[in-house]
């Protein structure tokens, strides 16, 4: 294989102790291939995927078109909840995604927070009845929280959720609270691809797939790719492809000559609000005007406003949120926060959904269950779809997959990825004498122990090497020199935007205009690009950002627009253009 | 205020109602200023120019001629050296060349006379940047940029990093840049910094390398540029590169419009909250909460709104679904308005500005931020001139107040002086 320029295999030496014996007798009958699994999809599933089967001993290469979380994996509510609504018709399902929680838990404590979440009962008809009956039903749910570290319920009455939250307006009978976990899904994505490298698969970012080859009997054979930052390509034989690329799946699926309808989703886009602060210290659940359920949650730095559920024809590489989107769930949550109308919007995010198809059903009510496609019903052995799923399933989803590869590469290792921590979740660190060690505030610590765990160790250990790299290069967020670098070398980061998807640097209130420039400059150093390369990514991303804010304007971040766009102008322009003297 | 007939009050302390002060009083008016606290002007960048830098450059490119500096009305450049702190290029030669932290150059009309104008240095020469350690202030990755950069190369120019130390107390690598330019408004300190400067370029020469400038951060002043100065100490060119916005520029430059108000015109440090014509003369109240507000009204003849726009705080945003009532549709409304009540009106693109059909507001998705082919709603929405900049009978706009303008120093100055000389004539 000619080797990309960008193809991060991190060798360790745990690696190859880690990997497990195979099965050699039925591949061997094969013809001998580069690879036995690509894996096309970068998000929870992909990375997840690409985890398990390196861990169980396959060779395998993942390429991902966009970045490791672009799409739905990053662009969620960014919550491992519990499956409470399906607990009525499907309690099993409820029970598989809180104990699957529970593992996310176990392999990678330092990237989960809880929210506990507010859920008050407005005035209407029968809405006591309805507020004996929510209890009820929370009591049922309470039975899984144990499995996910969980807190049970309370049932509050008005006079205790306005003690809680204070902002809540309007005629309430009763609340109940229950108890989620949030977590940073790009963060999930990059653990779960980090894990996988220093297992020996490859890991491809930035790099499409752009045929699926077959052969006279229709099965795969081989990939061929372009790497979409400088044009080179190549062909990797494999034996088996996974598709896991979520809403792009039937995209994926027609790349190996195959009807685009045997891999079919239902593409719902969902938007999210980012507010420039927690402006709760509890999720707020409120209902949209056509009664869906909506809400308001603390999480991380920032308040998130979710979430919409449409249809989505468009093009799934450029999704965005629009002016109607934001004022559609603004206005659901202004019935209940109405001071939500005065907090400061700093962006929004969208993403697209892949629920399994379904014609004549509501976006709301269709399944967010799992399903793995083997193509050989279709004429192309080897070629299998993961269709449909959810954030917090993705391990028990990636397992199954990864036994349906067990079954065809008669593998004898059973899956561990439950058992085994994600990198960073080997063990626990103190932000605080971090903080002290390397010369950074105790909030620069603590987000960057968040992010990375035990790995924060490595990161330090950087930084006493060059103590220069203890510098904020994003003072929102507080995003260190050290850790661009860091992610950059280590977690497959190629533009300003990945590294914001990483480390979340820029996505504050300043939206990167005072630190996009230099971190285009880092890039670019890293990777050995020319200087000019760091500031088209940086000014790429600013305006990428800028359309995020302006769907959802207030009067405040208008004047911080007008500002950010005299900044760009006086730095990058708005316009490049390459003249000299 | 007595003679009410004379008295030109000019609403609004940046660039453009600086130049409506100074014009007003070279007419012969009395001027009062409404100074209501920080705008786009205390935040400008250092650099100064007339067109949008990136459209003359992009103009110039497609025609495939030489870019050089636009001619300037006497009048601008004139206020320009009354000013003090701009060094604006000649006419008709090469432009400035500034150095921004981000990393490229870029062309300017002029500059705040702290900042390193590239173009001024002799062909071949050696640019040092200091190793500082401070967040903005990478000088390996900054050099690096900057010596790639086309116009570096055109212009002939080496950049380089060299070992420096530049800080003297303990915390000044996490200070505010201007807070430290404010140091070095002491004397002792700036000679502390020739000194440590001296050592940098001495090392450098032990070296065998060349020195012909040295390039820093917006560290030198607040109250004024001490650039100079240190040029003068070293024997070489020294300057700072462009900062991003709310460094030193912006303080040097509003230390200098007080120098050159002062002894001119009456400055009141408070917000004005209407304009209205009364009695064949124009009413000016101020915001209650006004620290000088003591209640009175302000008469005068003629008023200059320099306000500023959308970033400078003179026009704000408000969409309806900011006051909406709870559960029920917001009014229809024009979604901008003007910072203080006055009889004048906003548009934007040659019209008026309407109201927005949809009870919660504007959706700005696509008008909200410029491309290469349209600048933004948001900076270009403004106040409607006629002849003279009159935006009613006895009102002038001067600056980012007024529509569809380039938001520039030197426009804002041009358009500041014309409505400053307007004012004072309806003011006779």
């Amino acid at each position: 294989m000619r080797r990309l320029c960008y193809t991060q295999t991190v060798k360790e030496p745990r690696a190859a102790l880690a990997r497990a014996p195979r099965a050699l007798a039925v591949t061997s009958a094969e013809s001998p291939r580069d690879v036995d699994v690509v894996i096309i999809g970068g998000g929870v599933n992909g990375t997840g995927v690409a985890r398990d089967a390196a861990m169980r001993g396959l060779r395998v290469a993942l390429f991902e078109r966009n970045d490791l979380a672009f799409g739905a994996s990053g662009n969620s509510s960014g919550m491992i909840h519990g499956g409470v609504r399906y607990l009525t018709y499907d309690p099993e399902v409820t029970e598989k995604s809180c104990r699957d929680s529970g593992h996310i838990q176990a392999i990678a404590p330092h990237l989960l927070f809880r929210i506990p979440f507010l859920m008050p009962v407005p005035r209407r008809r029968h809405a006591r009845i309805l507020a004996v009956l929510m209890d009820a039903f929370f009591a049922a749910y309470d039975r899984y929280q144990p499995l996910k570290r969980g807190k049970r319920h309370t049932r509050l009455t008005p006079e205790e959720l306005r003690q809680l939250e204070p902002g809540i307006e309007g005629d309430i009978v009763a609340a109940m609270t229950f108890d989620e976990w949030g977590i940073d899904g790009g963060r999930l994505c990059a653990a779960n691809a980090l894990d996988a490298a220093e297992r020996g698969a490859q890991v491809h970012v930035g790099v499409t797939v752009e045929h699926i080859e077959r052969d006279a009997e229709g099965t795969v054979t081989a990939v061929r790719y372009r790497d979409r930052h400088d044009g080179r390509g190549g062909r990797l034989t494999t034996h088996v492809v996974v598709n896991a690329t979520g809403a792009w799946a039937p995209i994926t699926a027609s790349l190996g000559a195959l009807a685009p309808v045997h891999a079919r989703v239902r593409p719902g886009k969902g938007i999210h609000v980012v507010l420039d602060r927690r402006v709760s210290n509890y999720a707020v659940m409120a209902e949209s005007i056509d009664r869906r359920a909506i809400f308001v949650e603390p999480w991380q730095n920032v308040s998130i406003i979710g979430t919409t559920d449409d249809d989505y024809y468009g093009d799934l590489d450029r999704v965005s949120a629009t002016t109607e989107e934001v004022r559609y769930l603004v206005e659901g949550i202004a019935r209940v926060l109405p001071s939500i109308r005065s907090a400061r919007i700093i962006g929004t995010y969208a993403g697209v959904r892949p629920t399994l198809h379904a014609w004549g059903k509501l976006e709301d009510q269709l399944s967010r269950e799992h399903e793995i496609i083997d193509h050989a019903a279709h004429g192309a052995p080897g070629l299998y779809s993961m269709i449909g799923g959810k954030l917090a399933s993705y391990r028990l989803f990636a397992e199954e997959m990864t036994d349906v590869l067990g079954r065809r590469f008669s593998l004898s290792s059973r899956c561990t990825t439950h058992r085994s921590p994600l990198p960073g979740g080997e063990a626990e660190v103190s932000p605080f004498a971090l903080a002290e060690r390397i010369g950074v505030d105790a909030v620069a610590a603590r987000r960057l122990v968040y992010r990375h765990g035990a790995r924060a160790e490595r990161i330090a250990e950087r930084i006493a090497r060059r103590p220069r790299e203890a510098l904020a290069v994003c003072t929102c967020e507080p995003v260190t020199e050290a850790e661009v670098r860091h992610v950059v070398r280590h977690e497959f980061a190629r533009t300003v935007g990945d590294v914001a998807r990483r480390t979340r640097l820029g996505l504050g209130p300043c939206g990167g205009v005072r630190c996009a420039a230099r971190c285009g400059a880092i890039v670019a150093e890293e990777r050995e690009l020319a200087p000019a390369a760091g500031a088209r990514q940086a000014l790429e991303f600013l305006l990428h950002q800028a359309r995020t804010r302006v769907v959802g304007l207030g009067p405040e971040q208008a004047r911080q627009e007008a500002l950010g766009i005299a900044a760009v102008r006086a730095q990058l322009g708005i316009a490049r253009d390459e003249s000299g003297p | 205020m007595k003679a009410p007939a004379r008295v030109v009050v000019v609403v609004g302390a940046g660039a453009a109602g600086t130049a409506a002060c100074y014009a007003a009083h070279a007419a012969g008016a009395a001027v009062v200023l409404f100074d209501g606290g920080p705008g786009a002007t205390s935040l400008s960048t250092g650099a100064v120019d007339a067109t949008p830098w990136e459209q003359r450059a992009a103009a110039a490119a497609t025609l495939g001629v030489t870019l050089v500096a636009e001619p300037l009305p006497a009048e601008v450049e004139a206020f320009a050296t009354a000013l003090g702190c701009w060094q604006l290029v000649p006419a008709g030669g090469p432009p400035a060349w500034l150095a921004t932290e981000s990393g490229r150059l870029r062309s300017a009309r002029g500059h705040d006379r702290a900042l390193l104008s590239l173009a001024g240095l002799p062909r071949g020469a050696r640019v040092v940047l200091p190793r500082v350690q401070r967040a903005e202030w990478d000088a390996d990755a900054l050099a690096r940029a900057l010596a790639a950069d086309p116009a570096a190369r055109e212009l002939g120019l080496e950049l380089d990093a060299a070992d420096a130390d530049l800080l003297r107390l303990h915390g000044e690598e996490r200070i505010p840049a201007a807070d430290l330019a404010a140091r070095h408004d002491e004397p002792e300190r700036l000679a502390f910094l020739g000194a440590r400067l001296d050592r940098v370029v001495a090392a450098e020469r032990r070296g065998g390398r060349r020195v012909d400038a040295l390039l820093l951060g917006s560290w030198l002043g607040a109250r004024q540029a001490r650039a100079g100065e240190l040029g003068e100490r070293l024997g070489l060119s020294v300057g700072e590169v462009l900062a991003t916005l709310g460094g030193a520029p912006g303080l040097r430059l509003e230390a200098a419009r007080a120098r050159l108000l002062g002894p001119r015109v009456d400055v009141v440090p408070a917000r004005v909250r209407s304009v209205a014509r009364a009695d064949g003369e124009l009413v000016v109240r101020t915001a209650p909460s006004s620290r000088a507000g003591d209640g009175a009204p302000t008469h005068a003849a003629a008023v200059v709104l320099a306000t500023g726009g959308l970033a400078g705080g003179g026009i704000r945003y408000v969409p309806a679904e900011q006051d909406a009532p709870r559960g029920a549709p917001a009014r229809a409304r024009v979604p901008f308005e003007l910072s203080l009540e006055a009889p004048v009106r906003l548009g934007v693109r040659g019209a008026d500005l309407d109201i927005t059909s949809s009870t919660l507001g504007p959706s700005l998705d696509e008008e909200g931020w410029p491309t290469s082919a349209a600048p933004s709603l948001l900076e270009s929405v403004g106040l409607r001139a006629g002849a003279h900049l009159e935006l009613a009978p006895g009102i002038f706009g001067a600056g980012d107040a007024l529509a569809d303008r380039p938001r520039t120093l030197l426009h804002a100055v041009a358009t500041g002086l014309e409505a400053g000389r307007a004012a004072a004539a309806a003011a006779r």
